[in-house]
């Protein structure tokens, strides 16, 4: 076969099995799967759809609800393009995604970053989503109530990490240096990184440099439209799941006092990473909030 | 697809593994090869590798399933052999 041939039908053949949509020179990668009310699942800043596989989410979730998670633009299997990766960009692409779908108003469950997402397609299109689920969020618009964003106890880990094997990432949260950084690590600097980490965090650091060369780790700080007071017109139900010892509790009492339809619950024992720190626990309460929401809807419909 | 046996999943997964994702693996690929720790496997490339099979093996397979058995054995990693297991008795239903 032709060589040139030959290349077009590998792609081809990838893009039959690989599900991805493509908006301009955008490809979203996703899977949906399960049966009821729609859910799409976002994940965290250099994270990706595989956690909530891992975690057992999609399993859990998919027995009662039609469930679509995808791979954020620059993380996973989706395209990294240089840039446009602040939270209205995100939640322009979920827009485009939800569209292309047919999906109906979605309940969005979330972790870390994935959660500025939701909020802020929330607030932009809210006709497309019904509930939003919060798993340990921080939110650049309430930067004024976590100062010390900075310096969490998950970068000083990470910090110690790097510099076991002669790396420096900083002191301070900078996710542009230290993609720069894990991109030219070498095979073995990785290897006694891997195995500091644990198999979950080998995981993730085999795909963290992705996202070297675009401008995503600053532009995830950007407000971005979505300020303190924007937050604040959120209608939507909105369930602030907060690890136990969370680095953002200021952010959790900020949007129970201050959200028209929020309530706090607490994962006892998750660090940041409920989803995969606590999953058991994380999906029965995840599960346990979209049925109410579901069943009231449908309470609420039958009244009328 | 008329069930197949370990032996042949295990030469099915090597020929897809040994150019995974356009990352060659000039290794011997066997039962005892490691996904993450020899492959050097991230995250992701669990659920691309789940979608391949669904395609190659022309069926739905409960592959996140497997995934979170072995995330709850408390495993660190998975072998081809593993897989292999899973997939024998998958295909054979």
């Amino acid at each position: 076969m032709h060589e040139g041939r030959a290349r077009e039908s590998k792609q081809e053949n990838r893009n039959r099995f690989m599900p991805k949509l493509t908006f301009d020179a955008l490809k979203l990668h996703y899977q949906q799967s399960g049966e009821g009310p729609d859910v799409v699942l976002l994940h965290a800043f250099t994270g990706n759809m595989a956690v909530w596989a891992f975690s057992g989410t999609v399993e859990y979730l998919s027995r009662e609800f039609r469930v679509t998670s995808y791979d954020l633009r620059g993380h996973g299997a989706s395209s990294a393009p240089p840039h446009g990766y602040n939270s209205a960009h995100m939640a322009e692409d979920f827009r485009r995604l939800h569209d292309a779908l047919g999906l109906g108003p979605a309940f969005l469950v979330t972790h870390s970053y994935g959660g500025v997402i939701a909020m802020h397609a929330a607030l932009l299109t809210p006709e497309k989503v019904r509930g939003v689920i919060l798993s340990d969020t921080y939110f650049p618009g309430l930067r004024e109530i976590e100062p010390d964003m900075g310096q969490t106890v998950i970068w000083r880990d990470m910090q110690e990490h790097f510099q076991s094997v002669g790396e420096e990432i900083g002191g301070t949260v900078n996710f542009s240096r230290l993609f720069d950084v894990v991109r030219r690590l070498s095979p073995e600097q990785m290897q006694g990184i891997k195995k500091r980490m644990g198999a979950a965090g080998a995981r993730w650091l085999a795909q963290a440099g992705k996202l070297a060369g675009t401008t995503a780790g600053d532009e995830m700080f950007e407000v971005a439209g979505l300020t303190r007071e924007r937050l604040c017109e959120i209608q939507q139900p909105v369930l602030a799941l907060y690890d136990e010892f969370s680095p953002f509790k200021a952010t959790c009492r900020f949007l129970t006092e201050h959200l028209p339809n929020c309530r706090a619950d607490v994962v006892p024992g998750a660090k940041h990473f409920a989803p995969m720190e606590c999953s058991a626990t994380f999906n029965e309460m995840v599960r346990r909030q979209l049925r109410q929401w579901r069943d009231g809807a449908a309470q609420s419909t039958d009244a009328a | 697809m008329p069930a197949k046996s370990q032996v042949e999943i295990v030469a099915d997964l090597a020929a897809m593994l040994q150019n995974f994702e356009d990352r060659e693996y000039s290794g011997h690929i066997g039962p005892e090869t490691r996904f993450f720790g020899d492959l050097g496997f991230a995250s992701i490339d669990a659920v691309i590798l789940g979608e391949q099979l669904e395609t190659y093996y022309g069926r739905k397979i409960a592959f996140n399933r497997f995934l979170v058995e072995l995330m709850e054995s408390g495993a660190e990693d998975l072998e081809v052999g593993q897989l292999a297991e899973f997939l024998e008795r998958e295909l054979a239903t």
